[in-house]
C-alpha cells in the first residue's frame, strides 16, 4: 500500500515537472524567439506578438515550478535535501533567470524609449535561456548519478558541468525554442484572422518550428549517447524498460509536428507539441524509476512519513479537481477575447 | 547601534550561517510587503463591486475595477519573490528540508493548490470584466478571498508548526514517524498565529488602500470617488484594530505558555522572577541589565497570568546556546515594542474615526485624522515586519523549536557563493520594486487623466492597461 502510495506522489512529481516544461516551456520558448529577433525587418511585429500571446497565463504557468519543489521536499525530503546539496548553483541561476525575465518582461511595456525596450528585452530573452537551461541541467546531473544521498559526492562544480547536465540543458532549449514556436504559429494565425495588417508571422513562426523540432531531434539523439555512455541503468530504462514508449511517443509527436508543420497543416500541432514536450520529461523519469537518484537512492528510500504520503497525493488529487476546470474557464475566455475583438 | 553590528559579526561563525540569514531574512521581509494585499485585497474588491452592483453605482464600479488591477499586479510579482522562497528552502537550508521536509511541507501543500486557485481566479476576474455578464463576474469573484485565507492558512501551518512542533515522534535516524497529520496542522501555536496575522493581513489591506485616498483627501480631491476609495476600507480596518488588541493579547499568553525563551526575549527578562515588570524600549545588556526603558512595576506579570505573583521565566534560565542571543533578544524587544505601539495607535485613529461618525454622520474634518490615516497604511506594513521579527528573531537558534537548530540546517558552502547569490538578489530586488512602483504611479497619473476629462478617446479598460492583464482589444 505505501509503496502504491509513494509510486503516486512520484507520478504527481513527474507530472507537475512535465506540466511546467510544456506550459512553462512555451513561454520560455517565446522569449528566446523575442532574443532572436534582433532589431531589424520584423523584430517589433514578433515582440509585438510575443506580448500579446504570453501576458494572460504567465504566472499561471510559473505556479508549477512551486508545485514540483513543494511535492519533492514533503513527498521526498531527501531527494531535496541531496539535489539542493550538490547542485545548489545551478538552482541559484534558474532563480536568477525566472526572476529577471518576470521583470523585464513587465518593464518592457511600460518603457517609453526604444533604447530601454531594447535593453529590457535582451535582458528578457537571455534570462528565458538561462531559466530553462539551469533547471535542466539540475535533472541531468541527477540523471548522471553524481548526487550523492545527503551530501555532494564529488565536487559540487564537476556535478553542475557533467557532461549530461549540459546535455539536458541543451535539449531543453531546443525543446522550449520548438513548443514556443508551434504556439507562435497558433497565435500568429489567430491575430491574422482578426485582420490586422501585419508581415507572415504565421510563415515566420512555421518555419522556425520546423527548424527548431528538427534540432531537438538531433539533440535529443545526442543526448541519448551521453546518456548511454554516463548513466547505462538510465539508458536502459529509457531504450528498453517502460521508458521506451514515452521516448518513441515523444520523437513520433516532434516528428509530426515538423511534418504538419512542413506541410503547412495546421491541425493537432499544439496538441502534439505538448504530448512531445512532456513524453520527453515521463522518458527521463519513468527510464530513471525506481531510482530517484541513479544507483543510490530509490523512490521509497526518499519518500517521507507514510501519512504525509497519502496526505499529499490526497491534496493532489482533490485540488486537481478544482483546478483543472478553472484552468480550462481561464483559456476559454483567453480565446474569446482574441474571437471577440 | 555599531557596536551591536560588530558584535554580530564577531560572534558569527566562519560559515555561511550569517550571509544565509541575512539573505533569507531580506527574501521574507520582501516577500512579505506584497502578502497582505495579495491575500486581503480581493475581499475589498469583491466588496466595492458588490456595493456597485447593488446601488448601480458606476463610481464604486470604477474603483473595484481600478482596484483589480493593482491587485493583479502586486499578485505577479508575489508569486515571483514566493518561488524565490521555496527554493531558497533548499538553496540555503538543505539539511532542515532533508530532514524534516515532509511534516513542514504539509502546510504547504494546502499553500500551493490555493494559490493556484487564486492565480487563475485572478486571471478570470479580470478577463471577466469585459466578457462575462456583470453577476456571474461577481460571483466568480467570491472565489478569491478564501482562497486568499486558505493559502495564508498553509503558510502558518508550517509557521507555527516550526515554533511549536507536534503531531509526530522522532525516530531512530532523527526524522519523524508515526505522524498524526491533524496533530502536526493544528500545533499549539496554529490558533493564536493564524487569527493574528489574518486579522493583521486584513487591516494592512484596509488602511493601505485608504491612506491613497487619505493623501488624495489632503490635497483637495474630495469627491464621491475619493470618499467611497477612502471609507470602505479604512472602516475594515477600523473594525478589526480593537479586535486585534485582544488577539494579540491571547497571541501573547500562548507565546508565555508555548515558547518561553521567545517571551522572555519580548519582554528582556533576564532572571525568572514574579513581580515581572513591563519594560517599554530599553536595550538588553549583556550583564542582564536593561539600558534606558520605562520600567512598570509587576505589569507583564499580570498581563500574563493575570496576577502580579506569575512567574515569569528569565533568559538567565536558559543554557546559553539555547536561548536567543542579547543581540536577537533586543530586536525581538524591540520590534514587539513596536508593533504593540503602532496597534495602539491604529486603535486610537479608529475611535476617532468613529467618534465623528457617531457626531455628526461624517468622515472626521481634522486634517491631524487624515494626516494619520495617510500614514495608517505605512504604518500597517511596519507593524506586520515587526511582528515577523519578534516571531522569527526569537525562535533563535532553532529553526525547528527544540529540535533543530539554524546552524545545524544550513547549507555547508563556502559563504562566499552566499554573499555573491544575495549581492545578484539585492539588485534585481531593487529592479523590481522600482518598476513595480513606476507602474503603479502610472496607472495612478493614467486614471486621474481620464477622470479629469482629458483624453478620453485615449482611455482603455483599466486592466489592459497592467503588463499581465488581458490584451488591448
Amino acid at each position: 500500500m505505501t509503496a502504491v502510495v509513494d509510486l503516486g506522489v512520484a507520478g504527481a512529481l513527474l507530472l507537475a515537472i512535465a506540466a511546467y516544461s510544456t506550459a512553462g516551456g512555451t513561454d520560455y520558448g517565446a522569449g528566446i524567439w523575442d532574443l532572436l529577433a534582433g532589431r531589424f525587418g520584423h523584430a517589433v511585429e514578433v515582440r509585438k506578438l510575443i506580448d500579446h500571446a504570453m501576458a494572460p497565463v504567465w504566472e499561471a504557468n510559473n505556479v508549477w515550478l512551486v508545485f514540483s519543489a513543494v511535492i519533492c521536499w514533503t513527498g521526498f525530503p531527501l531527494l531535496y535535501e541531496s539535489a539542493f546539496l550538490s547542485l545548489y548553483p545551478l538552482f541559484a541561476l534558474a532563480l536568477l533567470g525566472l526572476i529577471l525575465r518576470g521583470a523585464f518582461f513587465a518593464f518592457r511595456k511600460v518603457a517609453t524609449t526604444s533604447g530601454t525596450t531594447l535593453v529590457a528585452s535582451r535582458v528578457f530573452g537571455i534570462s528565458s535561456l538561462l531559466a530553462p537551461f539551469s533547471f535542466a541541467a539540475a535533472l541531468g546531473a541527477i540523471a548522471s548519478g553524481k548526487v550523492g544521498v545527503g551530501g555532494p559526492m564529488v565536487p559540487v562544480w564537476q556535478a553542475c558541468l557533467d557532461p549530461l547536465a549540459i546535455a539536458f540543458g541543451v535539449v531543453a532549449l531546443m525543446a522550449t525554442a520548438f513548443s514556443g514556436a508551434s504556439f507562435l504559429v497558433g497565435d500568429a494565425r489567430r491575430y491574422q484572422a482578426r485582420g490586422e495588417k501585419s508581415p507572415d508571422l504565421v510563415e515566420y513562426f512555421r518555419r522556425r518550428a520546423v527548424a527548431a523540432a528538427i534540432a531537438l531531434l538531433v539533440v535529443s539523439l545526442i543526448a541519448l549517447v551521453v546518456i548511454a555512455a554516463e548513466s547505462p541503468t538510465v539508458f536502459r530504462g529509457m531504450v528498453a524498460g517502460l521508458g521506451l514508449p514515452f521516448a518513441a511517443a515523444a520523437v513520433l509527436a516532434v516528428f509530426t509536428v515538423a511534418v504538419l508543420m512542413w506541410r503547412r497543416v495546421y491541425r493537432w500541432y499544439r496538441v502534439l507539441t505538448v504530448v512531445g514536450v512532456g513524453s520527453f520529461v515521463f522518458a527521463w523519469g519513468v527510464g530513471q524509476a525506481p531510482y530517484l537518484l541513479p544507483g543510490q537512492l530509490t523512490i521509497q528510500q526518499a519518500a517521507g512519513a507514510p501519512e504525509i504520503e497519502a496526505l499529499l497525493l490526497g491534496i493532489t488529487v482533490v485540488a486537481l479537481v478544482l483546478v483543472i476546470p478553472s484552468l480550462f474557464l481561464l483559456y476559454t475566455l483567453d480565446q474569446r477575447s482574441a474571437l471577440e475583438s | 547601534m555599531a557596536t551591536t553590528l560588530l558584535g554580530l559579526l564577531a560572534t558569527s561563525p566562519p560559515d555561511a550561517l550569517l550571509p544565509s540569514r541575512i539573505q533569507m531574512a531580506f527574501t521574507l521581509a520582501y516577500h512579505i510587503i506584497l502578502v497582505p494585499l495579495g491575500v486581503t485585497f480581493p475581499l475589498l474588491v469583491v466588496l466595492m463591486e458588490g456595493i456597485g452592483l447593488r446601488r448601480n453605482d458606476p463610481v464604486a464600479l470604477r474603483l473595484a475595477r481600478r482596484w483589480s488591477v493593482v491587485m493583479a499586479v502586486q499578485f505577479a510579482v508575489g508569486a515571483v519573490t514566493g518561488t524565490i522562497l521555496s527554493f531558497e528552502f533548499g538553496i540555503l537550508w538543505p539539511r532542515m528540508m532533508g530532514r524534516f521536509g515532509d511534516v513542514f511541507g504539509i502546510g504547504f501543500g494546502i499553500e500551493g493548490w490555493a494559490f493556484f486557485l487564486e492565480a487563475i481566479f485572478i486571471g478570470i476576474y479580470l478577463y471577466g470584466w469585459k466578457r462575462l455578464p456583470p453577476k456571474v463576474h461577481y460571483r466568480l469573484g467570491w472565489v478569491l478571498p478564501p482562497a486568499g485565507v486558505l493559502g495564508a492558512f498553509g503558510v502558518i501551518i508550517a509557521n507555527s508548526w516550526m515554533n511549536t512542533p507536534g503531531g509526530f515522534q522522532l525516530g531512530p535516524d532523527g526524522r519523524p514517524i508515526n505522524v498524526n497529520v491533524l496533530g502536526a496542522i493544528f500545533t499549539p501555536a496554529l490558533g493564536y498565529e493564524f487569527w493574528h496575522l489574518i486579522v493583521a493581513l486584513y487591516m494592512t489591506a484596509g488602511f493601505m488602500v485608504a491612506s491613497v485616498y487619505a493623501v488624495g483627501w489632503l490635497r483637495g480631491r474630495r469627491d464621491r470617488y475619493h470618499r467611497l476609495g477612502f471609507t470602505v476600507p479604512f472602516a475594515l480596518g477600523a473594525v478589526l484594530a480593537p479586535i486585534q488588541v485582544v488577539i494579540g493579547d491571547i497571541a501573547t499568553r500562548g507565546v508565555f505558555q508555548d515558547q518561553p525563551a521567545k517571551f522572555a526575549a519580548m519582554e528582556v527578562t533576564w532572571n525568572t522572577q514574579t513581580h515581572n515588570p513591563e519594560v517599554v524600549g530599553g536595550l538588553l545588556q549583556s550583564d542582564g541589565t536593561v539600558a534606558l526603558g520605562l520600567s512598570i512595576p509587576s505589569l507583564d506579570s499580570l498581563l500574563a497570568g493575570f496576577s502580579p505573583s506569575t512567574l515569569v521565566r528569565g533568559l538567565n534560565s536558559f543554557n546559553p546556546a539555547d536561548r536567543p542571543s542579547v543581540v536577537d533578544a533586543n530586536f525581538v524587544h524591540l520590534a514587539f515594542d513596536l508593533m504593540v505601539g503602532l496597534g495602539s495607535i491604529a486603535c486610537v485613529l479608529t475611535l476617532w474615526f468613529a467618534l465623528a461618525w457617531i457626531r455628526h454622520r461624517d468622515l472626521p474634518r481634522s486634517r491631524w485624522f487624515w494626516r494619520g490615516a495617510a500614514l495608517a497604511g505605512i504604518g500597517s506594513y511596519l507593524a506586520i515586519e515587526a511582528g515577523w521579527i519578534t516571531t522569527e528573531v526569537g525562535r533563535q537558534p532553532w529553526i525547528v523549536h527544540n529540535l533543530m537548530r539554524v546552524s545545524d540546517a544550513v547549507n555547508p558552502v563556502n559563504p562566499l557563493y552566499i554573499w555573491i547569490m544575495f549581492s545578484a538578489l539585492l539588485v534585481v530586488y531593487a529592479v523590481i520594486a522600482f518598476f513595480f512602483v513606476t507602474l503603479l504611479m502610472r496607472l495612478s497619473a493614467r486614471w486621474r487623466i481620464e477622470d479629469g476629462g482629458g483624453r478620453q478617446e485615449d482611455a482603455i479598460a483599466p486592466e489592459e492597461a497592467a503588463p499581465y492583464g488581458p490584451r488591448p482589444a
